[in-house]
């Protein structure tokens, strides 16, 4: 399969009062043509920041890029001038936010918000542009598009503003829509619309999406291929049929572990990781979940373990892959 | 049968905002039993939090009584209500809100003894916060820190110690793990539920994750707005629910397995919640509902028990 | 990336439990204030503020005392001499030493100007809080009153006030001339700390107090306030110039202070006859002293004002 985006060895850090933050340390991954990956962990493993990242929307100062490249199309996108960068923003790679309450100018129309990329990308005119937008709210499934296109967001509720957010990401038809947290805000009833309409979308446009959840369930439902962060780095990448069914990492098993589902028994225990992350002000020596982890040996303080392939798309950051580890996984094994 | 230990009967809260009235709680009533959790679950608007502040008179009810042990704590004094606050209490949603930033971790903690006097001297005051904070999985390291030091769960758990300063018998979790993060959500989970066990704490649970109201709570309550449409045992509930809202709200969430979940049968809701403000007569879910009759306009379906304690609003079933 | 690492089979072997630490805290504390502290001194301007009204207050005292000369001391033979080695700033037209006299009038303006921005301050927390934590009935009774209040013209009041005492004698009293002052001056502090209060009534934390069964006093002492004690140190700062101002403006206008005691503003008033004889350093030395203070105490406001914004952190 064609690449879309591939990123190698990501770095990305903040230079803050304290001294260096490093905020993503060394991730690739990367997004095939009309593929769905989901960018799960929880807040501080720099999944934000990535995405942040590949559209250069970061504040620079204080972040910086500290290595790596990001390549869309073949071009490295780090090389790019601010002008080149934002005839790509909006065009090629589009971005939709978690918050819809406040991704939206609130003294601007609704039409107008929604063509604004293609009035200035593609030189579109006024009513070609304007029936654009009519089609747009069509194809985001807004009731009355026509009557919609001329009012201001806080006459939208929470669901139909992120439908209209949608509606701006796609209407110059993108390569690439970066989704970061997009239904976190919404109720689960308008969440599970949301997901549809992505999953509608993807389909009839041929896009490829990366989508940012800490929510498994997610996932679970519209992804294809799953990367798994942790204090900045990848820990685990894999198919998602891999990842819940032959779960590598003793992190994201206790994830899965930790997460309540509606199909499980209430006797179940709710597996829970002591804790909290580790401080990226002083990273780690070793491995970030070491402080953490039930598995942990003496190897995991020291050094940071290793990328091991387990198929040729499911690979696992952990010291237990390790020939050398006692409790060393079987071919096989995973799960609980 | 046990007497309940909290008996909710028609309460309501109304606001009075710009456009009218805001009906946030409109009529609900419910019984929670001795050392149960009671789960209360609904999606934005829907009233739960605001149902959780009113029980506590947090919020002065519009109407309703609210029984404690037999007596409605909505005639007292706020003398008397003060006496009997020591046995309510709440633990916020928002951890990185419902503490002073000001105040140091000791101070926040011992501030229910001090209004109440609660303490002889300086030094019970310490070791009773200490105790406290051992409770939750903190330590006397912790004390003199402020509550930007620490992380989402730490900061919960330091709510929770506070909650528990005044030995209280009913707790109200108004969505104590919304704003954590998945793993750490488990960790207050598990938490909470030892607590109960150890100290005999009666619950309430709010929540809008209904995955984990229902590993928490023994009984769940499901409202939209301001009306409880369904009330059952946690099992029950999930196993066979009978109120079309409630069905809808279940399929909707994900389940973290890609087997099962793409081959899931999906109700999918057309719209968005509407606004509680002046709401019409007739069942509240009517404009949502794909099995909506004409009755359903016109009368308010009426809460009450459709199979052995399985209650439930909808004039279908 | 595969580095070489020197992999002994022992390493493999597992982790003490003490050995990792999960709650581990590793920033060390940030404190409010030596925070907000830090902040200001990387500030070179609010610095260069807060040094001059240093220098002043500390000569404001030790400034009378340098030369010899006292402020009163008339010297009919040494009437307007220029500034010289022995005169530092000159001498008025009744052959007062300049200098002893500028650092008095330096003493009674900051004296006047700290008290008033103080008194200010204490009336407008004690009016805006309660009007903030109270009923919203009588917290809009109490905002018209306040309101009234400070829409009489200040000159007004001052004025009439200041002819009241005088025919009782006490015209040109401190006090007189603080309470003038002050009596409407209070009200934009009060609305500022009202606004405070009401914005963090709606906290969850003073929410969360309610809740363990505080009274509303308890929740404005212990929690509201000294949450707004930024804001409201960034306003008292800004008003000192103000009131500093205020009493020259008054001196100026002969409403103030009596001689021999004076003001900075009296004495520019004074010093304002000499500019059309060539004496003009009789009123600029003092106007440059006005000047300088209230550009202190300017900058020191806003760059507190900064580094109370938790947004501007860097």
């Amino acid at each position: 399969m064609e690449n879309v985006l591939e990123v190698k060895e990501l770095k990305i850090s903040f230079q803050t009062f304290f001294g260096e933050v490093e905020a993503v340390r060394g991730i690739s991954f990367n997004v095939g043509k009309k593929e769905t990956v989901a960018i799960v962990g929880e807040s501080g493993c720099g999944k934000s920041v990535t995405a942040n990242g590949v559209m250069q929307l970061l504040p620079m100062p204080p972040a910086f890029f500290k290595g790596g490249e990001i390549i869309f199309n073949g071009e490295n996108l780090l090389k790019k001038t601010e002008k080149e960068m934002q005839a790509i923003r909006g065009n090629k790679i589009s971005m939709v936010f978690q918050d819809p309450m406040t991704s939206l100018n609130p003294t601007m129309k609704i039409g107008k918000q929604i063509v604004e990329g293609l009035v200035k990308h593609h030189k579109m005119s006024g009513d070609a542009a304007r029936k654009k937008a009519i089609e747009m709210l069509e194809l985001v499934s807004v009731p009355q598009p026509e009557k919609r296109v001329n009012q201001y967001p806080h006459e939208f509720s929470g669901g139909m503003r992120q439908r209209v957010m949608i509606a701006l990401a796609m209407v110059c038809n993108p390569q690439l829509l970066i989704a970061d947290e997009p239904t976190t805000a919404l109720d689960v009833t308008v969440q599970a619309q949301i997901l549809e309409l992505m999953k509608k979308l993807q389909e009839q446009l041929g896009m490829s999406i990366i989508i940012i959840t800490h929510d498994l369930g997610i996932v679970a439902d519209v992804s294809d291929r799953v990367v798994v962060m942790y204090a900045g780095q990848i820990v685990e990448t894999g198919l998602t049929s891999e990842i819940f069914a032959s779960t590598k990492h003793p992190y994201t098993k206790k994830l899965l572990a930790s997460v309540p589902r509606l199909d499980m028994s209430r006797d179940e225990p709710l597996y829970s990781i002591d804790g909290t992350p580790p401080d990226l002000y002083i990273p780690p020596k070793g491995c970030s979940f070491y402080d953490r982890c039930s598995e942990a040996m003496k190897v995991c303080k020291e050094h940071v373990p290793e990328l091991s392939e387990h198929s040729a798309t499911h690979l696992s950051r952990c010291w237990m892959n390790h020939p050398m580890a006692k409790n060393a996984y079987s071919k096989d094994g995973g799960g609980k | 049968m046990t007497e309940p230990l909290i008996s909710a009967r028609n309460v309501k809260k109304y606001f009075d905002v710009g456009g009218g009235k805001l009906k946030a709680v409109d009529g609900i009533s419910f019984d929670i039993y001795p050392q149960e959790t009671f789960g209360l679950v609904g999606e934005s608007g829907c009233g739960k939090s605001t149902a959780g502040r009113t029980i506590t008179r947090l919020y002065e009810p519009t109407g309703g009584e609210l029984f404690f042990n037999g007596k409605n704590i909505y005639k007292l004094s706020r003398r008397e209500m003060q006496e009997v606050r020591r046995n309510f209490q709440i633990v916020f949603q928002d951890p990185y809100a419902s503490l002073n930033p000001r105040m140091t971790v000791e101070d926040i903690v011992a501030e229910p003894l001090d209004i109440h006097h609660a303490y002889k001297n300086r030094e019970e005051r310490s070791e009773r916060v200490i105790e406290l904070l051992r409770l939750v999985g903190l330590g006397e390291e912790h004390i003199l820190r402020f509550p930007h030091e620490f992380s989402g769960g730490q900061r919960q758990r330091v709510g929770i110690a506070r909650a528990l300063a005044l030995n209280p018998k009913f707790i109200v979790c108004d969505e104590p793990i919304s704003a954590l993060d998945v793993s750490i959500q488990a960790q207050v989970v598990n938490l909470l539920k030892n607590l109960q066990d150890k100290l005999g704490l009666t619950y309430m649970f709010i929540a809008h994750d209904l995955s984990m109201v229902r590993y928490i709570s023994d009984r769940v309550g499901v409202m939209y707005l301001g009306h409880m449409m369904e009330l059952a045992e946690s099992n029950e509930l999930y196993k066979n629910p009978i109120h079309p809202y409630t069905k809808a709200l279940l399929s909707a969430i994900p389940i973290p397995d890609p087997e099962i979940q793409k081959n899931r049968k999906r109700i999918i809701l057309e719209g968005d919640v509407p606004s509680p403000i002046n709401p019409k007569p007739g069942c509240r879910f009517v404009e949502r509902c794909h099995n909506a009759i004409d009755k359903c306009r016109k009368e308010t379906p009426v809460f009450e028990e459709k199979s052995p304690k399985h209650f439930a609003a909808c004039h279908i079933i | 990336m595969k580095a070489e690492y020197n992999l002994k089979p022992d390493l493999f072997s597992t982790a003490s439990r003490e050995d990792r630490n999960a709650e581990k805290m590793h920033r060390p504390s940030i404190r409010y204030w030596p925070d907000v502290w830090r902040r200001l001194k990387m500030n070179k301007l609010a610095m260069t503020g807060l040094v001059i009204i240093c220098l002043f207050s500390i000569m404001a005292f030790v400034g009378t005392k340098i030369n010899g000369f006292k402020y009163f001391e008339q010297d009919y033979s040494l009437i307007n001499i220029h500034p010289d080695k022995v005169h530092w700033f000159g001498t008025d037209e009744l052959g007062r030493d300049m200098f002893t006299r500028v650092w008095f009038g330096t003493r009674y303006s900051l004296f006047i100007g700290v008290t008033a921005a103080l008194i200010d301050f204490v009336l407008g927390v004690l009016y805006g809080g309660i009007a903030g934590i109270t009923t919203r009935r009588i917290d809009a009774i109490m905002m018209r009153v306040a309101e009234v209040i400070y829409s009489i013209p200040y000159l007004l009041i001052v004025i009439l006030i200041s002819v009241v005492f005088t025919s009782a004698g006490q015209g040109s009293s401190l006090f007189v001339m603080i309470f003038a002052m002050t009596l409407t001056s209070w009200v934009p502090m009060a609305i500022l700390v009202r606004g405070q209060v009401l914005q963090l009534k709606e906290s969850e934390y003073s929410l969360a107090a309610e809740s363990l069964g505080a009274t509303r006093g308890w929740i404005l002492l212990k929690h509201i306030i000294p949450n707004t004690l930024g804001p409201i140190l960034v306003n008292l700062t800004l008003q000192i110039p103000g009131a500093i101002f205020a009493e020259a403006n008054l001196s100026f206008l002969g409403l103030g202070i009596q001689a021999p005691k004076s003001s900075l503003g009296a004495l520019a008033n004074e010093g304002l006859a000499g500019l059309a004889v060539g004496n003009a350093y009789q009123l600029f030395i003092p106007a440059i002293f006005i000047s300088l203070i209230m550009f202190a105490f300017n900058v020191l406001g806003d760059g507190l004002r900064d580094a109370l914004d938790p947004r501007l952190r860097k």
